[in-house]
């Protein structure tokens, strides 16, 4: 253990590894810490989860240094076996690469804005709170740096549990059905996954003989041996792609499997919602380019056309339903139905540009919409009600937390200069070129109208989140009525009571800017310099896309007819 | 051309105003009374920055057009990267159709100088300073007064760097930039809940209108496979020729036209006439007056509701391309102006008038645009400058009324205010008559040079007459280009004229529906009646403000009086710069020739509609006809005691109540957009509640229907389900592979 300090040796796979137990012990820290009480707890949380970040982003810096990661070859990879006996070849394997470095990031990011926006929040129970969201980090950290089929799967569940007791334990009034709802919507799809993968990896077994969970393995093999697309083969690759799209869109949300959304952003704790929001939605997108576009191609190009249209519904649908509710969190939650519908859409769409916006758009949507989160739960700790019509004129009260409110609206409604424009913009445009050049006739009004939907959709964003803001934050101040504040922490309602009553300054506090700011430098970042972001991760895209890229076009110069193709310039 | 040292400064014209920004925000709550310093001198050192390159790019343009005297058109043109925003190599698709032209979609953040740019960047910079200057005075004492001035300075960034982007994507950019700029000085009051909506309203329209510049964005990318301005050479010496960069220019095929090209002329005028307030997207400037006067008169007057002007001037070779678009830019633009004069008749709020008249004054801007020669495109560029300097006027004039008046802007509660306030009142007239376009203040030329534009489309053997008896300038027009019948060149210099590109258009393309003489006539009578109802609504506001007996509103106070020398300063400035620049352009000429340089101008398919300069003299009499119809007309309904009745609304009869209710387009748009939208969203949520998730519930439920031996199973406990969930999962995991053994 004493070379671990050493620089020599403090090989990137050891780093990794680092990364990764660091929120587990820290988990053990706090819980040792419980019998000191809460601001011991949660002092050891943020100093676990600031640890954890710093040495994620020194990973990463580590990583962008590698000369290996312009060509997308994985870093820092640690392979321990796990399970080999007889054919079986499970491993305990991780690593990074382009396709997950910026998730990983961002979940060493959110998990500190986590424990700081719980800070005042959670008062009841603090130990079981930060262990678990600790555990939840370590979870999601894991997510992305699997590279075994059967540990991802392990980190993928494990993100689960820990999130089911935050909301059933610490969320508002109907945690309970919330956290049963997503808890029981969420397995269901991902048992449906679990059998997916595990098909692909008997397909495998079949062919060479050994019982491979290695994703980089897999991947290789079924490109040489693909699952079959024919009647004969019984669909298979459909039928797989069908199951893994389950766990997936479920978790996205793809519209129509998103009502578990609402309900569990409402009723989780702030610190909950922001990993909820920022990384755990993340999963199902990070899943269909990890398994399904590069293993399935061929299903992916059949299903692609729906799922796009999916997408492009979603972004609308997810607006217009945002436009009429009354609860603040509620409507940001439909946001992010909306704005992973834009997601979809790029991914499905297909084209570099669209797939590397859609993957950029990850990392935009998890900053601002945890940002939103974050803010809206601050607001709620501060007038004890969510209910956009009994809040107004917080500008006057609160002007930087109004500062920062208006900038992470502004980067959710894609204003440029600022990361939610860099995404959507490239889904857009991304988007728009398959549907100008890269369709089957048929399908070209089709396309072109949904993307035309896309755009509307920027419309209507601006539309119900400037709305919220007027009536949130401008117009006179006003009290919001105290019946309302019945919240079930009795004792914060008693300890904030005073201000809610006035029409003080309650502006924020240290711990709720340093929850935000680092956000808020990265929400700007993107937008100025996107690049940045968008080259580390280009080849690894392009790498898991190109199969299926190849397998939709195909497909459509099958369906166009012959004489067409001829005039083709 | 490479010009190293002005591209540097060049740089400097938005970075010292976003420094100010800054350094507002982190110094202003310390600043206190002192937060203006910032914003001032960081505008400051950026106008005259502006003024430097202004001359060195006038001084480039004249060697230029003394050095290459063949050459039809002097382009000058200079561009600077900073950094590479976004890069997607190889964007192309193995696809069943590939687009006519796609390359990589690669976003330089790069900057143009060229004789448009540096124009525009002069007018911002300079008004900015001023209003700066007079806002250190307005807004003395307000709490958010450090806040002002960052949003100012951001303003002046944002705007400036929409001018000098060389990409469309940084144009939409800054594009959204400036109208969140101005959203945010719209509700600056934030409390007042109607500058809270009318922010919020503003913001919504425009986005309509940026709708329209997005997609227009992907049909450029789509067509001509870069969204660059200027021409790139690659690494390896290819030439990647940008939308308006030169290659493409002199390249007679270079355009599209068609329905892709109509597509991307209509989407771009959607956009402009969102941030121009052009029909049907006009109704949110009048609300904008909610915000504090200097940035209405900045933002709402001088310079951002410009954009779509300067937008549609860039894009000229685009819009050439289409004359039906073109056409259609005239058609917005002329019935805007003369709804928005009708409305602004009826007014009784001094800023709601000026709004309208600025709405009325875009209007111009963009009919001219609509010829497509290069008289339109360079007077609706003058009237761009000339209007910039009297409207800001005429705005700080009104902030300075509101001012003393105690916030009252209604022009029924004061009168005879020239005897409180008589610089204010000199400097206001003589805005007013820039305005109304009495000679020979500024609005006088530049509203002459438009009329005569599209009187030459109107009548075009008149003018090919009238040009055949002045100088001979042609020797100077290039290889002709018909824009109607696409890009074959219609023989050389000498016998081309106006009139046979008209006739050739009309006759070779029947596609062509819009642009025809007559339609060009109506527009031509339609603004000239304009021109009558401008004059009377400018002078009914001067006279009902400051003729009369002197009356004062309570809100005043007792001592109501002059505004300071903060806010008169600039009032003076710009009332001599709007009596003297319209004689001075137009007797030199400088802004024509010098706008002509301009890479957009200088394509032959807009250069060889150059005509010779000329006064009009018949125009000049018509429009002055008008002018004074439209003053003597409000002298005899408000002129002195006569200053505040309703006198001549009264033979209006049920019209009165058609303009004072703006011709309907609130209710309207709140009836057939607004409300049928919010339905159904509410009908989207009833079905998210009840068939999305009502479904998911009743699967969720089934189960329960199952039995006792399931009842049991659901005990509700977490524990349990895993382990069902763990053990099914290992019993398939044992089925599958004990399958693969045998």
């Amino acid at each position: 253990m004493n070379n671990l300090l050493d620089p020599a040796a403090f090989s990137p796979d050891r780093h990794l590894l680092l990364v990764i137990a660091t929120p587990l012990l820290g988990a053990l820290v706090a819980w040792v810490m419980g019998s000191r009480g809460l601001t011991a707890v949660r002092q050891s949380a943020a100093v676990t989860a600031t640890v954890t970040l710093v040495l994620a982003g020194w990973l990463i810096v580590r990583y962008l240094g590698d000369p290996g990661s312009e060509a997308a070859l994985p870093y820092a990879t640690v392979q321990l076996p796990w399970l080999t006996q007889g054919i079986f070849d499970v491993r305990f394997s991780l690593g990074l690469d382009g396709l997950s470095l910026w998730m990983f990031g961002l979940s060493a990011l959110l998990s500190l804005t986590a424990v700081l926006v719980s800070w005042d929040a959670v008062k009841d129970r603090p130990v079981g709170f930060y262990v678990l969201l600790l555990v939840l980090e370590a979870a999601m950290l894991g997510v992305f740096a699997a590279r075994d089929v059967i540990l991802f799967y392990v980190f993928f569940e494990f993100t689960l549990v820990p999130l089911f007791f935050l909301i059933g334990i610490w969320g508002h009034e109907e945690r309970r059905r919330a956290a049963v709802k997503f808890f029981i919507y969420t397995l269901t799809g991902s048992v449906l996954t679990f059998l997916g993968l595990l098909a692909i990896v008997l397909w495998n077994s079949s062919h060479t003989g050994t019982v491979s969970f290695d994703i980089q393995t897999l991947t290789t093999n079924l490109a040489n041996h693909p699952l079959p697309m024919t009647a004969q083969g019984g669909w298979l690759q459909m039928v797989v792609f069908l199951a893994l799209l389950a766990g997936f869109a479920v978790k996205v949300p793809i519209v129509p499997l998103h009502t578990w959304l609402p309900l569990a952003h409402v009723e989780a704790p702030t610190g909950g919602s922001v990993d909820l929001a920022g990384v755990l939605l993340k999963i199902g997108i990070y899943g269909f380019l990890r398994f399904s576009m590069p293993m399935l191609p061929e299903a992916t190009a059949v299903a692609a056309p729906w799922l796009f249209g999916l997408g492009a519904v979603g972004i609308v649908y997810g607006a217009l339903v945002a436009l009429v509710q009354t609860d603040l969190k509620r409507l940001i939650a439909y946001s992010s139905v909306s704005h992973m519908g834009y997601v979809v859409m790029g991914l499905f769409a297909l084209t570099p540009v669209a797939v590397e916006g859609a993957n950029l758009q990850l990392i935009n949507h998890g900053l601002s919409s945890a940002g939103l989160f974050a803010l809206v739960g601050m607001i709620y700790e501060r007038f004890h009600t969510r209910s956009i019509s009994n809040l107004g004129g917080i500008a006057s009260r609160a002007p930087w937390l109004t500062v920062l409110f208006m900038l992470f609206t502004f980067s959710s409604i894609g204003l440029p200069g600022l990361n939610g424009f860099v995404g959507e913009f490239m889904i857009l445009a991304g988007s728009f070129q398959r549907a100008w050049g890269g369709v089957a006739p048929g399908l070209q009004t089709a396309y072109l109208v949904l993307c035309l939907l896309g755009v509307a959709g920027v419309v209507l964003g601006a539309w119900y989140m400037l709305w919220a803001v007027e009536r949130v934050f401008f117009g006179g101040s006003r009290e919001p009525p105290r019946g309302t504040a019945a919240g079930r922490h009795g004792h914060g309602a008693d300890h904030h009571g005073h201000d809610a009553g006035h029409a003080d300054r309650c502006d924020l506090r240290w711990h709720e800017v340093a929850a935000l700011v680092p956000l808020a430098v990265f929400v700007i970042w993107i937008g100025v310099a996107p690049a940045t972001f968008l080259e580390p991760a280009a080849m690894a895209v392009r790498d898991t896309t190109h199969d299926a890229s190849a397998s939709f076009a195909a497909r459509m110069s099958a369906a166009t007819p012959q004489d067409q193709v001829a005039h083709a310039p | 051309m490479p010009i190293d040292s002005p591209l540097t400064l060049l740089v400097l014209v938005p970075l010292l105003p976003l420094v100010a920004a800054l350094v507002g925000v982190v110094f202003g709550r310390r600043l206190g009374g002192w937060a203006h310093l910032p914003a001032v001198a960081g505008i400051g050192a950026s106008a005259a920055i502006s003024l430097m390159l202004l001359a060195g790019t006038a001084e480039r343009v004249k060697s230029a057009s003394n050095d290459v005297d063949s050459a039809t058109s002097v382009s000058v043109e200079g561009v600077t990267t900073l950094w590479q925003w976004a890069t997607v190599d190889h964007p192309d698709l193995p696809a069943a159709r590939p687009p006519a032209a796609v390359g990589s979609f690669s976003i330089p953040v790069a900057l143009r100088l060229d004789p448009l740019t540096a124009t525009m960047l002069s007018i911002i910079t300079c008004v900015g300073l001023l209003v700066a200057i007079y806002s250190a005075g307005y807004m003395h004492g307000d709490p958010g007064y450090p806040r002002f001035f960052v949003l100012v300075s951001m303003f002046v960034f944002s705007m400036t760097m929409l001018v000098a982007a060389s990409n469309f994507l940084l144009v939409y950019v800054f594009w959204e930039a400036v109208g969140a700029c101005s959203y945010l000085l719209i509700g600056f009051w934030y409390t007042k809940p109607e500058a809270a909506r009318a922010a919020k309203k503003a913001f919504l329209v425009n986005r309509v209108g940026d709708f329209g510049l997005a997609v227009a964005t992907f049909l450029l990318w789509m067509t001509y496979g870069t969204l660059n301005f200027h021409d790139v050479t690659a690494a390896d010496g290819t030439l990647l020729p940008g939308i308006l960069g030169p290659a493409r220019l002199h390249d007679a095929a270079g355009y599209v036209g068609g329905a892709v090209g109509a597509a991307i002329c209509l989407l771009l005028l959607l956009a402009a006439c969102g941030k121009s307030a052009q029909l049907p997207l006009h109704v949110w400037l009048p609300d904008a007056m909610e915000g504090p006067t200097p940035a209405s008169a900045l933002i709402h007057a001088a310079t951002m509701v410009t954009a779509g002007v300067y937008l549609v001037a860039r894009c000229a070779p685009i819009f050439v391309a289409c004359p039906d678009a073109l056409a259609a830019v005239s058609i917005v633009g002329a019935t805007t102006a003369l709804v928005a004069a009708l409305i602004g008749t009826v007014q009784n709020d001094l800023k709601r008038v000026l709004a309208y008249s600025t709405i009325s004054q875009l209007g111009y801007m963009f009919a001219s645009l609509g010829t497509g020669t290069l008289l339109g495109f360079s007077a609706a560029i003058f009237h761009l400058v000339t209007h910039a300097f009297f409207k800001a006027l005429l705005f700080l004039g009104a902030g300075s009324v509101m001012h003393s008046m105690g916030g009252v802007i209604d022009m029924r509660r004061f009168g005879g205010l020239r005897r409180i306030m008589p610089v204010t009142a000199a400097t206001f007239l003589v805005g007013s008559l820039a305005l109304a376009g009495v000679a020979p203040f500024a609005g006088f030329f530049s509203k002459d040079e438009i009329l005569a534009a599209l009187h030459g489309k109107g009548w075009p053997h008149a003018h090919a007459e009238h040009h055949e008896a002045g100088p001979a300038h042609h020797a100077a027009v290039g290889p002709a280009v018909l824009p109607a019948t696409g890009f074959s060149a219609a023989g050389t210099a000498a016998d081309f004229v106006s009139d046979t590109r008209v006739d050739a258009a009309a006759a070779d393309s029947a596609a062509v529906v819009l642009d025809r003489p007559a339609t060009w006539r109506v527009l031509f009578w339609m603004s000239l009646v304009t021109a009558g109802l401008t004059a009377f609504y400018t002078f009914r506001a001067v006279f009902m403000t400051f003729t009369g007996p002197t009356r004062v509103p309570d809100e005043a106070g007792h001592h109501a009086h002059e505004s300071p020398l903060p806010m008169t300063g600039p009032l003076v400035v710009l009332a001599v710069a709007s009596a003297v620049s319209g004689w001075w352009l137009f007797t030199t000429h400088a802004l024509a020739d010098f706008l002509a340089a301009t890479p957009s101008f200088a394509a032959p398919a807009v250069a060889a509609t150059a005509v010779p300069h000329a006064f009009h003299v018949d125009l000049a009499v018509q429009g002055t006809l008008a002018a004074a119809i439209g003053i003597v007309v409000a002298a005899f309904g408000h002129l002195g005691r006569r200053s505040d009745g309703p006198q001549l609304e009264r033979f209006l009869g049920p019209l009165r109540t058609l303009f004072a209710e703006k011709f309907y387009f609130d209710p309207i748009y709140s009836g057939l957009i607004v409300k049928p939208l919010q339905a159904l969203a509410y009908l989207a949520a009833l079905i998210d509640r009840l068939v999305v998730d009502g479904l998911v519930d009743a699967l969720a439920r089934l189960p329960a229907g199952l039995g006792a031996i399931v009842r049991r199973l659901q005990s509700g406990l977490l524990q349990r389900y895993a382990l069902a969930g763990a053990l099914g999962t290992l019993l398939i995991v044992l089925a599958l592979t004990w399958r693969m053994r045998s």
